[in-house]
């Protein structure tokens, strides 16, 4: 062969083209080169030249560069031994029960890779029906607390020595000599509705013969429990049966947001507020008879506002109208006449009423239960048989137990989820005297009050690492089980007292035993179901709940006299101390979702506001009591010679001369987020004859409002009514007010600017025909004026496959918030802290709107809960510069976070205003820290930067990042969940196999989900009523949400 | 470009200016070191610039959270002075290419300044849109450009893709414009010019003869120019009011948005104009040149447009009370009597009832005067957009979302910072280019020089003719 002149040649043999050179070259090397036209041209793939050199080189560099520029994936660790239960990326359920204090509910616990990450309701429960509440859906982000006390403490002998962290053997001698050598150790309690624990202390008593166990309640249904164990025999509570009931009468009592079980009477309620045929609408009628506005009271027909003091009175009053005799002749004409009503209506509905109060004076109770008894409910609407355990606490026992110790007669005290340094009206008096008591134990969760005074901490279990058992009613027994192992050195409670009360034995090694125990002792010999207790309990720890027959029904054997009720007064400022749904006693208050959570009637987070009453001037304002001008104008007041300057705002129905706040704030300890929220009420509280706490005060010195306003207002509704109505000073006619008092300069607003919005729809319970008349004509006259359009629009692209839909009752819906803190649970919605939700930057895919309209002064309320309407003609859609949000042909309005430079654009078109954006770093995605807003001013809490917090966080939904849009996505991962359902079972899918975390949450059923092309769906079921619409259906977005209009059972006799 | 002599024309050219003078006089303020006035006004102008820098970079760096805007208000002071800043940027465009097409020749005097005028806004203008997104860092996403995600492309429905074209395009044949212009005049002073800047202005003149083919060929490209950016006057604010016309929110939702935000463009762009002119003219003692004549022709626009605002606002009142429609009876309501009310009745005083005063002959050729009112239209022009956008925002559909806003430092910063880099910007424009126009005042100077405009008073106070004409 030849070979060409530029090719490297070796010799003259080798140019000339040797034919011997070349085969010897070609044995040498083994390569074809000898037949090659290039004897260098070999295999490219095992070839290197200097160009793939730089080309090798360029990419390594490059890669390593890019790669170097990632945020790395944190602690990715796969398992080397997989667990059998668990498969990454499928959730596991297990049944267990919510208990905190008083509050229970069964719930099913979802955990992800070996997290627990979500609450759902137990629908297995004829208690909570599958109901949640607020707190109970944020008890999973309890267990990530960053203040939990992680490992034992206890400090040297001398008091005031700094705590050391210690063993538990270490701790366990100590407190066990410390126990020997007390004669008379308590151990102090809220509520404990757990069989087994009380059984546990039981045996501890008899080990510790002189001990003794109290428990209370912060907020106490004392007197009732007295009442009752008068009258009836037993200190219970009853079993209220409001779907049974046709009139419910409440003395204050807030029983759908926050008195003995909520969850459970809602669900009852709603059954009879939903309308189901038109014809028989069949709706209760419920009379709320309260000084401030509490949820309960927004829900009602007919509220009375009375005073605080005239309480007592009323109760009287109607008692002396139902069973004769007189009484309450002191109430002013107007709240008579609403009592003459309520008792007219009641005697029309004998047996099939609830008469109600939260009062905790004894012999109102006793009164109640009269008027109850008299009206024969006992037996038909409240019953015994399966008779509320949710309240035990005895005022009494407290009063005795604060006296003790003051009197130096307490020398060990363990306290167990009781904060009595804080939540009892005792509280000064306790630090100061807690010096004198020897021993002080804390089997504690947080480093409270209590705690900080502790000399031995012992920290405990939260109740998802937890075994154990609840039995919130009679004969309904719930039970506990862990779903994550410790994550401290922490221990469970009960299993620390086993320990210190020596119960640990060869049969009895643990906790989890002694249950087991116990319910072979108990539950199993009460049942027939089952002949193994293995069987029975395995299959009780499945279901989570067992529900046997419970006790026997108790008779009315009581009398009852006006006699010791509160006195009236008259005059005067009153204060009444409420709950919050969210925070309740203030045990809640470390925790940023119940924080974060608005309030539901003053739609306020992070913080108790002072409710004051509001007038309408008659020309353009509404005035507040005392001078106050504006919401969260500081105020300064004090009750008896407790002084506190709190923020208020001007709230709607709060009776004239009365003010009221909620207990459960300004904590001193407790953590992060508890720490100096708000005020503390706690000191104020005054204690009755009885011994019994009374949560109301008429010895008030109101010294006026500063003018100052609270720097940060964390309020997120400023504007509040839809039509509320009051007398035009001028003409003298009844015009709306607040459509009046829009004007910033002093001209009148126009009338109809509020009440003629398409947003809620509202009509009484006699008027059904003529109001969905008058709907269906406009609803018609907005859809011929829609289908007028240029556009085809895509509806044939929706009526295949599915496409999805929600239908919200608003005559169900109460306001109670469980589906706002499940929807930030669902989708990890950030919270942004007080100072962010104040210059609204919160973030809630889904908020509950309230309104209030009617009288200024006693208006009624309608809650809307609000997220994103899925448009199926989204103004938000086709504004977006980049198509980062975008329909799906399922009819989901769809957020494409990547896609997302965040021009806000599609918020400001948003006619329902339900975008959110992440204006700074709320779940610390990105790389640097410093614009991470804290939770709190003044600490260093950013909500999410740690990885015990990152727990709680849901896999399956994108934590989004700094700058991007962001809204509720119909939980987009639940509608896969559900798809892959079906198709893995091989059949249609039906609308309950996807649930939204907010449907699943409700506890009235409010909230129905489903496929609108599936017309034997509940969705399409719940679509076919006539009270439905569709809010702004004019827009002509095409929402995919409708509403069925709120319906109100009002006495007419009563309209004001 | 000359034209018979009207008598009853006014001269725009005074002091019976030679074509050397007029070259001496257009010339030496870039041939001259910079008096002490210049050099303060820079340094305040470069620091408030250097300040807005800071906060941007503090926006980017921290998050949109640093801005009082919120959940119900998504845009502020942001957009507005985005609109306010496009808004100033029309005026130099019309000067140039309209009132070319049209031939008036009062345009010469003021056309160059008002160009540069354009090109500085409209820069300050596209700052926004850049910076006020979450993620500053992929505004990329916004181009229509192959890319390796499908390819994905931007949402060509939206009209905030719409502004990004109008803009860029009024952008880029703006730059031309004024940089087609300006050649003959760099000519100009690279022929007086010595050493470094004789080289420099060289290459900006793209060597420029002056031969006869040059000015053929530049006058052409001018009318052609002017052609393309005649219908850019109308377009550009009217793409701009579609970001808020497109939507479905009251106030927003308007037909009449597009001529009503053309209208208050030209309207604030000649205010701008008359603001930096009427410096401009007495610091660098170019009276001559920018006469009352031109300010009085510019206060005939204002006039003219202002009450097209007027109308304008009266029209969506009529239009909101007549629709029937609550939420835009609302909406209106809202804006004159509302939270914001002061911002409305800001916006109705300076846009609608300060032009008005224009009527009067005298006051229109009052310098004092127009300058203060062209100060008052700025920000009743500024307060119309923050009406449109906050106080619409602020009170929507639903009650329950009602919202207030307050600006925050940064916002302020950077607004702020705009103006100072519209003021750097002008102000080294003042130095190296001719700030009016000198190849076309030349032009006009036999026809409107007045010493050339016969009888007129100033030229022939004491000629035998006056009588004639008077």
């Amino acid at each position: 062969m030849k070979i060409d002149k530029d090719t490297i040649w070796i010799g003259g043999k080798d140019l000339e083209g040797d034919k011997e050179l070349i085969e010897q070259a070609a044995l040498e090397t083994s390569l074809p080169a000898a037949d090659s036209p290039l004897p260098m041209d070999i295999d490219e793939s095992t070839s290197g030249n200097r160009r793939d050199f730089l080309k090798i080189l360029g990419f390594s560099v490059g890669a390593a560069a890019v790669a170097g520029c990632e945020i790395p994936v944190k602690r990715a660790i796969p398992y080397v031994v997989k667990p059998d239960a668990i498969v990454p990326g499928v959730a596991t359920y297990y049944a267990s029960t919510f208990v905190h204090d008083g509050d229970v509910l069964p719930i099913i616990v979802k955990t992800r890779e070996g997290r627990p990450i979500k609450i759902e309701g137990n629908s297995m429960s004829s208690m909570s029906r599958g109901g949640t509440s607020a707190r109970a859906q944020a008890s999973v982000l309890d267990l990530y607390d960053i203040d939990r006390i992680r490992e034992p403490y206890m400090r040297n002998d001398e008091e005031g020595a700094e705590w050391k962290a210690t063993d538990w053997a270490s701790l366990d001698r100590a407190i066990q000599k410390a126990l020997s050598s007390s004669s008379r150790p308590v151990l102090l309690t809220h509520t404990i509705v757990s069989p087994s624990s009380l059984a546990l202390i039981d045996k501890m008593i008899a080990k510790y013969p002189g001990m003794r166990h109290v428990q209370y309640d912060a907020i106490s249904s004392s007197a009732l429990l007295q009442a009752n164990k008068e009258d009836f025999g037993e200190a219970l509570i009853p079993d209220y049966h409001f779907d049974k009931a046709d009139v419910i009468a409440s003395f204050g009592a807030d029983f759908l947001g926050t008195w003995i079980s909520p969850v459970e009477y809602a669900a009852d309620y709603a059954e009879r507020r939903k309308v189901r045929s038109l014809d028989d609408h069949r709706m209760s009628r419920h009379f709320q008879i309260e000084a401030g506005m509490s949820m309960t009271g927004s829900n009602a027909d007919n509220r009375i506002p009375v005073r605080p003091s005239h309480m007592g009175s009323a109760i009287a009053y109607l008692h002396g109208k139902i069973a004769g005799g007189g009484g309450g002749s002191a109430l002013p004409a107007d709240a008579k006449k609403g009592l003459d009503v309520l008792a007219d209506n009641l005697k029309a509905a004998r047996g099939k009423s609830i008469v109600i109060s939260n009062s905790n004076n004894k012999a109102e109770q006793k009164l109640v239960n009269a008027i109850n008894a008299r009206l024969g409910n006992y037996g038909s609407t409240m019953t015994f048989a399966h008779a509320s355990l949710q309240r035990k606490g005895n005022d009494k026992d407290l009063r005795t137990l604060m006296a003790d110790i003051s009197a130096g007669r307490v020398d060990a005290l363990i306290t167990w989820g009781a904060n009595p340094a804080y939540d009892t009206p005792e509280a000064a008096q306790f630090v100061e005297k807690a010096a004198g008591i020897k021993t002080k134990i804390a089997l504690a969760y947080k480093k409270d009050e209590t705690t900080l005074l502790a000399d031995y901490v012992a920290p405990i279990h939260h109740t998802l690492e937890s075994w154990g058992d609840a039995e919130p009613k009679r004969g309904l027994l719930s039970t506990i089980q862990p779903t994550i192992s410790p994550l401290f050195t922490t221990r469970q409670a009960e299993e620390s007292l086993m320990i210190w009360s020596e119960g640990v034995t060869d049969e009895v090694p643990d906790y989890r035993t002694f249950v087991q125990m116990n319910w072979k002792n108990t539950a199993f010999g009460a049942q027939t179901s089952f002949g193994s207790f293995d069987t029975f309990w395995e299959n009780a720890l499945q279901d989570g709940v067992v529900e046997l027959s419970g006790g026997t029904e108790l008779n009315y054997g009581g009398s009852a006299s006006a006699s010791g009720i509160t006195r009236p007064s008259s005059d005067g400022l009153e204060i009444s101390f409420t709950e919050k749904v969210g925070l309740g006693d203030g045990s809640y208050a470390n925790n940023p979702w119940l924080q974060e959570m608005p309030d539901p009637v003053t739609r306020c987070s992070w913080g108790n506001y002072l409710a004051v009453p509001v007038t309408f001037d008659g020309d353009r304002k509404f005035v507040g009591y005392g001078g106050v001008e504006d919401d969260s104008e500081v105020v300064e007041l004090a009750v008896g010679d407790y002084s506190i300057s709190p923020s208020a705002i001007k709230q709607f129905g709060q009776k004239a001369d009365t003010v009221s706040i909620a207990l459960g704030y300004g904590r001193s300890a407790g953590g992060t987020c508890a720490k100096g929220i708000g005020v503390n009420l706690y000191p104020a509280l005054t204690v009755d004859s009885d011994g019994n706490t009374q949560y109301y005060a008429t010895d008030v010195d109101w010294k006026g409002s500063t003018g100052r306003k609270e720097k940060y207002y964390s309020s997120v509704q400023y504007h509040h009514t839809m039509g509320v109505t009051g007398i035009d000073s001028e003409s003298g006619e009844k015009i709306n007010a607040d459509e009046q008092a829009l004007a910033d300069l002093p001209v009148k607003g126009f009338q109809g600017s509020l009440v003629n919005r398409s947003i809620i729809r509202r009509a009484h319970a006699d008027e059904l025909g003529e109001f969905i008349h008058d709907l269906q004509h406009e609803r018609e006259h907005h859809q011929h004026l829609n289908d007028a359009s240029l556009y085809p629009g895509h509806d044939e692209l929706y009526n295949q496959g599915h496409h999805w839909g929600m239908h919200i009752d608003l005559n169900a819906c109460i306001g109670c918030s469980a589906c706002s803190v499940a929807c930030m649970a669902e989708n990890n919605v950030p919270v942004v802290g007080k100072r962010e939700v104040s210059r609204h930057h919160e973030m809630t895919w889904l908020r509950i709107d309230r309104y209030y309209y009617g009288d200024v002064e006693n208006p009624k309320t309608v809650y809307q809960p609000m997220m994103c309407q899925h448009c199926d003609n989204a103004p938000c859609e086709n504004v977006c510069p980049v198509n980062a949000t975008n329909h799906s042909s399922e009819g989901l309005n769809q957020m494409a976070y990547n896609r997302c430079v965040g021009t806000r654009y599609c918020a400001n078109n948003c006619p329902y205003k339900v975008r959110r954006f992440n204006w700074l770093d709320y779940t610390t995605a990105d790389t640097w820290p410093d614009n991470e807003p804290v939770l709190v001013e003044g600490t260093t809490l950013e909500y999410g930067a740690d990885d015990l917090t990152r727990m709680v966080l849901n896999p399956d939904v994108t934590v989004r990042s700094r700058g991007v849009i962001e809204k509720c996505s119909f939980c987009a991962q639940r509608i896969q969940e559900g798809k892959l359902t079906a198709k893995k079972e091989g059949r249609r899918l039906r609308d309950a196999d996807v649930k939204t975390a907010c449907q699943t949450a409700c506890p009235t059923g409010a909230i129905v989900f489903g496929d609108r092309n599936n017309p034997e769906g509940d969705l399409m079921t719940k679509y076919a009523s006539p009270l439905n619409y569709i809010a702004l259906e004019e827009v002509n977005v095409q929402s995919s949400v409708q509403y069925s209009a709120r319906i109100n059972n009002q006495d007419k006799k009563l309209e004001a | 470009m000359s034209a018979p002599i009207s008598p009853v024309r006014n001269p725009l050219i005074t002091g019976s200016k030679t074509y050397h003078q007029i070259t001496e006089d257009l010339c030496s303020p870039t041939e001259r070191a910079p008096n002490p006035t210049w050099v303060i006004a820079f340094l305040i102008s470069v620091t408030v610039f250097g300040f807005g820098l800071f906060c941007i970079a503090w926006t980017i760096w921290k998050g949109i959270g640093t801005w009082g805007s919120n959940r119900t208000i998504g845009w502020a002071w942001d957009i507005t002075n985005f609109v306010w800043w496009i808004g100033i940027g029309h005026a130099g465009t019309l000067i140039s290419a309209i009132l070319l097409l049209f031939r008036q020749k009062w345009r010469t005097g003021v056309n160059r300044a008002a160009e540069a005028m354009t090109i500085f806004a409209v820069m300050c203008a596209a700052l926004f849109p850049g910076i006020h997104v979450g993620r500053a860092w992929v505004v990329f996403y916004f181009f229509p450009y192959p890319n390796t995600r499908g390819p994905l492309w931007p949402n060509f429905n939206s009209p905030l893709l719409w502004d990004l074209f109008a803009i860029s395009t009024y952008f880029t044949v703006s730059l031309l414009f004024w940089y087609t212009g300006l050649v003959p005049d760099f000519a100009t002073v690279r022929d007086r010019a010595k050493g470094i800047r004789k080289k420099v202005y060289n290459v900006l003149s793209f060597g420029w003869t002056g031969a006869a083919k040059h000015w053929q060929r530049w006058e052409s490209l001018s009318l052609v120019l002017a052609g393309i950016a005649t219908p850019l006057v109308l377009s550009v604010h009217t793409i701009v009011s579609f970001d808020f016309a497109t939507s479905v929110i009251p106030g927003w939702h308007t037909t009449i948005f597009p001529p009503y935000f053309v209208a208050g463009a030209i309207f604030s762009g000649f205010a701008m104009v008359l603001t930096l002119m009427l410096i401009t003219r007495k610091v660098l003692s170019l009276e001559d040149y920018i006469t009352i004549e031109h300010v009085e022709s510019m206060n005939k626009v204002i006039l003219a447009t202002g009450s097209i605002v007027g109308v304008a606002y009266l029209t969506e009142l009529f239009i909101a009370w007549y629709s029937g429609y609550i939420y835009e009876q609302f909406a209106f309501f809202n804006r004159a009597v509302g939270i914001y009310w002061w911002s409305y009745f800001g916006m109705m005083a300076c846009n609608v009832i300060s032009p008005q005063f224009f009527w009067s002959k005298k006051l229109r050729r009052n310098v004092t005067f127009t300058f203060f009112m062209s100060i008052f239209i700025n920000i009743g022009m500024w307060f119309e957009r923050f009406v449109i956008i906050a106080t619409t925002l602020a009170r929507d559909y639903l009650p329950s979302s009602w919202s207030f806003y307050k600006p925050t430092w940064v916002e302020i910063g950077i607004y702020l910072g705009t103006m100072g880099l519209f003021f750097t910007l002008y102000l080294i424009f003042v130095r190296v280019a001719p700030v009016v126009a000198i190849a076309e005042v030349k032009s006009i100077l036999k026809s409107s020089g007045d010493q050339y405009v016969k009888g007129h008073e100033t030229y022939h106070e004491t000629a035998p003719l006056r009588e004639v004409h008077h």
